[in-house]
């Protein structure tokens, strides 16, 4: 009797990991990003500082890093941060790449530029992400770098509407700045970010952007955080601006 | 045989299997919620993100993105970390969603129906202040805006797409942020957990009509724990910090002088202007208008004093439903608080006759029979009131006639008294009975059973039913009753949740003696578990609270009291103390502007009585 229990179990066991594995991962292949998006995101967004607001809507002094686990040589960069440098080397943009512009205070413009393609445009440091949902990874290091886009979905069951985030992940950085004050990252840098989107009650509709940039050269941990942004219904406000190291 | 079995067994599983899925079952039980989006565990808040602000503060005047009004500003503007040391004030709760901004661990369970395996509710439970929640999956509605408030509140939650979403009302007044920013207990939540693998994103949304001009949005992420922490608990006991404080002593810093405006401003180099909060704090056109700091120095002055014009009216929702309707909310042990006729009626029941702490206002009397006869066979015994205003006496008439005293049939009152034992027994203070003879009311309906000391005490329905005078607080005549086993005290308006104290100069009433009255509620109260539950406390009018609301209603009067006190020593006449708008910080909770007692009347009985002070309590 006990065997008899034991191989039900063993079956059942079977059955639904076998059957997970298939209800997970990927949409089919032959629905495009755009067509399988699990929300929209597209359209206009103003950013809210509500968390680092001090680090993030006021540039902060040098050598303050409070909250990113910097290792020595990542302390000992931004120990030595020069905006007068950088505006020289023609690199203001430093804290403006993708490991950095969702905190920038600021609007972005978020819409699909073709089938496989989500391009962010942000009216900051008039800088443009570009999400590929195709898998064709090229190019050079950029401020924005590359960013690998994908519906990554949570398994349901049959029938129910699929539910999941939109994942990116963005290598193929130029070093720049997670802070303005030259808290530095290099270009070993890997960013992770999910953007979600919630709706209000009232109608009002978020963003969530949560982060993960990972950088062996000068983290001595993965820095962490998430920030978010509101739904506009139109253009209002948007302000584009040339990227400032101060 | 065995192995035909089995193996019939094995070819069948999978296909059940195959089938329950199909039905959008999980092999779990998880019929309502798609699975991996499941919070239970435990967790942490992740580090990285706003770690200065971490366990709670941040530094003074550091309201930098948050969308404050003008009273939560000033609010915080006047809020000293003194104030911390206060007794009720040192073991104060957590509300969601600052409780998330904290170092401790965190635990979500699920609790199912034994019997259906539904998802009933999440648990949760947070270290810092060992906090508890309770976020209902089961689609029941929340309570009626007259039940108490807790620091978690009463949550209930839904699953949208891979989001936890939650919505949550009757919250206490807790923080923003522990620098003095306040979130108020009208303010409502929703929240949203999305599950990324071992990390969550929690965003939160607060709409506070009290405190804030806008809804405060932020996020913040928690890990999952690794391995099972050993660190939950947070034990917390208030105790004497600060010795020779006397009882009426509440620290706050008066609009204009406070001690260290600038540290934080100086010390960040940030315009003050930014550091100020409010809504335009959030967005990106901060940027600007900060940038020429010489400019931004003048509205920031402006931003220090309460502005010009006349009082805010209250933005809080009033509880009481005002639906010609008596309700009946238990209050604890033999005590049950009915709302809907005026003042609130406390009804004490048991093997005696029932126990009436004040009559209401006598508009729907035959209802509030009916509803004491629902909740006791036995009739009216008592009837104690706790002040003469008539929305406590207005009911004495039919609520009298409606009851009967045995204690006195037969005795020799019988034969003082003709109409002794033929209804309920008022008892009162003997100022209520002079009031109320006084205004010519009927005199089925005055106390009969008068008290001239300040305690009266009574063993009523198994429990010691105490009164208390309180003298020259709203009246000359007030009065708290203290059910001791049920541990309720019923305040009258001493008290109230819906507006500033109803001090009648007139007949005696003063501003010290109210909170000196307060003080004394306080004396008789003890929290269960950091300044929630414990001592239950029936308002005069509003909802059922506890020791908590009575400390921050005290120091409310307290910090206003101070207020008026320091414009008469600086020579201020009644006008100016009304121009300088001393309540600013607290009239979108409590302030009108119409009506029989308005903001404008509360601080003229202040200034008067401090001018004035009665003289003490006279029962001629």
């Amino acid at each position: 009797m006990r065997s008899t229990r034991l191989a039900a179990t063993l079956a059942f066991m079977i059955a639904g990991t076998t059957y997970g594995q298939g209800r997970g991962g990927p949409p089919q292949p032959s629905a495009t990003a755009k067509a399988a998006a699990l929300y929209d995101i597209t359209g206009y967004w103003v950013s809210i500082v509500t968390e680092d607001w001090r680090f993030r809507m006021i540039t902060p002094p040098k050598g303050d890093y409070t909250g990113i686990m910097l290792n020595s040589d990542g302390r000992k960069i931004a120990d030595s941060w020069d905006p007068a440098k950088d505006e020289a080397a023609g690199e203001q943009c430093k804290s403006y790449g993708a490991p950095g512009i969702m905190r920038v205070p600021g609007r972005v413009h978020i819409t699909w530029q073709d089938d496989q393609t989500l391009k962010i445009e942000a009216d900051a440091g008039q800088q443009t992400r570009v999400l590929h949902f195709d898998a064709t990874e090229s190019g050079a290091g950029s401020w924005q770098g590359y960013s690998k886009a994908l519906w990554e979905m949570v398994p349901v069951g049959r029938g129910v509407t699929p539910v999941g985030s939109l994942k990116v992940i963005t290598t193929k950085l130029r070093p720049g700045y997670l802070r303005k004050n030259g808290v530095l990252y290099s270009a070993n840098a890997t960013l992770t970010e999910y953007i979600d989107r919630v709706n209000e009650p009232n109608g009002d509709a978020y963003l969530a952007i949560t982060t993960t940039v990972e950088d062996p050269t000068y983290l001595a941990q993965p820095f962490l955080t998430a920030s978010h942004y509101k739904k506009q219904p139109d253009n209002s406000g948007w302000k584009p601006r040339p990227c400032s190291a101060r | 045989m065995l192995r035909k079995v089995i193996l019939a067994i094995i070819a069948a599983v999978p296909l059940l299997a195959v089938y329950l899925f199909a039905q959008g079952l999980d092999f779990s039980g998880r019929t309502n919620q798609p699975a991996g989006v499941d919070i239970s565990g435990t967790w942490y808040p992740q580090p990285g993100q706003d770690s200065g602000l971490i366990t709670a503060s941040g530094a003074l005047i550091e309201y930098g993105g948050i969308p404050l009004n003008e009273a939560g500003r000033l609010y915080a503007l006047a809020w000293s970390p003194s104030r911390i040391q206060g007794r009720q004030h040192q073991c104060m709760g957590y509300v969601p969603p600052y409780a998330y901004n904290q170092p401790g661990n965190l635990r979500f369970w699920e609790e199912r129906d034994p019997h259906t395996q539904q998802l009933l509710a999440l648990k949760h439970y947070w270290q810092i202040s060992e906090g508890t929640r309770t976020i209902w999956m089961d689609g029941r509605p929340h309570p009626p805006a007259y039940a108490q408030h807790t620091w978690s509140g009463f949550s209930t939650g839904r699953y949208e797409g891979n989001t936890l979403t939650v919505y949550t009302t009757h919250l206490k007044r807790g923080w923003i942020r522990a620098n003095g920013m306040p979130q108020s207990d009208e303010a409502t939540v929703v929240e949203h957990f999305i599950r990324h693998g071992d990390r969550i994103t929690y965003l939160s949304v607060v709409n506070d009509p009290v405190y804030l001009a806008e809804p405060f949005s932020r996020t913040y992420t928690l890990g999952r724990n690794v391995k099972e922490p050993d660190a939950w608990l947070y034990a917390c006991d208030d105790g004497e910090q600060i010795l020779g404080r006397r009882e009426d002593q509440v620290e706050s810093y008066f609009w204009g002088r406070h001690p260290f405006l600038r540290e934080f401003a100086d010390s960040k180099h940030i315009p003050l202007l930014a550091t100020l909060g409010g809504p335009e704090t959030m967005y990106p056109e901060l940027i600007d208008k900060v940038s020429d700091a010489a400019a931004a120095e003048a509205p920031a002055r402006a931003e220090l004093m309460p502005s010009s014009g006349p009082p805010h009216a209250s933005r809080a929702a009033d509880p009481d439903p005002h639906d010609g309707e008596v309700h009946v909310l238990p209050a604890q042990g033999n005590l049950y608080m009915l709302v809907g006729d005026g003042g609130n009626i406390a009804v004490q029941i048991g093997d005696q006759g029932a126990m009436v702490v004040n009559a209401g206002a006598g508009q729907i009397s035959d209802k509030v029979v009916a509803a004491i006869q629902k909740l006791t066979e036995k009739p009216v015994q008592f009837i104690v009131n706790t002040s003469f205003h008539s929305d406590f006496t207005g009911g004495n008439v039919k609520l009298r006639a409606a009851g009967f005293d045995p204690s006195v049939v037969g005795s020799f009152f019988s034969g003082q008294f003709a109409d002794a034992g033929k209804g309920a027994t008022i008892i009162g203070h003997q100022n209520v009975q002079n009031r109320l003879t006084a205004m010519k009311a009927p005199s089925e309906g005055w106390p009969s059973d008068t008290y001239l000391q300040a305690r009266r005490r009574k063993f009523h329905n198994g429990e010691a039913v105490e009164t208390f005078h309180q003298p020259n607080a709203i009246s000359d005549g007030d009065s708290i009753v203290h059910f001791r086993r049920s541990d309720v005290i019923v305040t009258g308006d001493i008290f109230t949740t819906t507006s500033y104290p109803r001090i009648d100069v007139k007949v005696g009433g003063s501003i010290q003696g109210e909170i000196q009255a307060l003080n004394n509620i306080l004396e008789k109260t003890v929290y269960k578990h950091d300044e929630e539950d414990g001592t239950m406390i029936i308002p005069g009018h509003g909802r059922l609270c506890d020791e908590w609301e009575v400390a921050e209603y005290r120091d409310m009067v307290v910090i206003i009291r101070d207020r008026v006190q320091d414009l008469i020593r600086n020579g201020a006449t009644l006008e100016k103390v009304k121009a300088a708008r001393v309540t600013a910080d607290f009239d979108d909770r409590y302030g009108a502007n119409s009506g029989s007692w308005t903001t404008d009347l509360f601080v003229e009985a202040v200034y008067t009585s401090l001018k004035e002070p009665p003289k003490a309590a006279n029962a001629n």
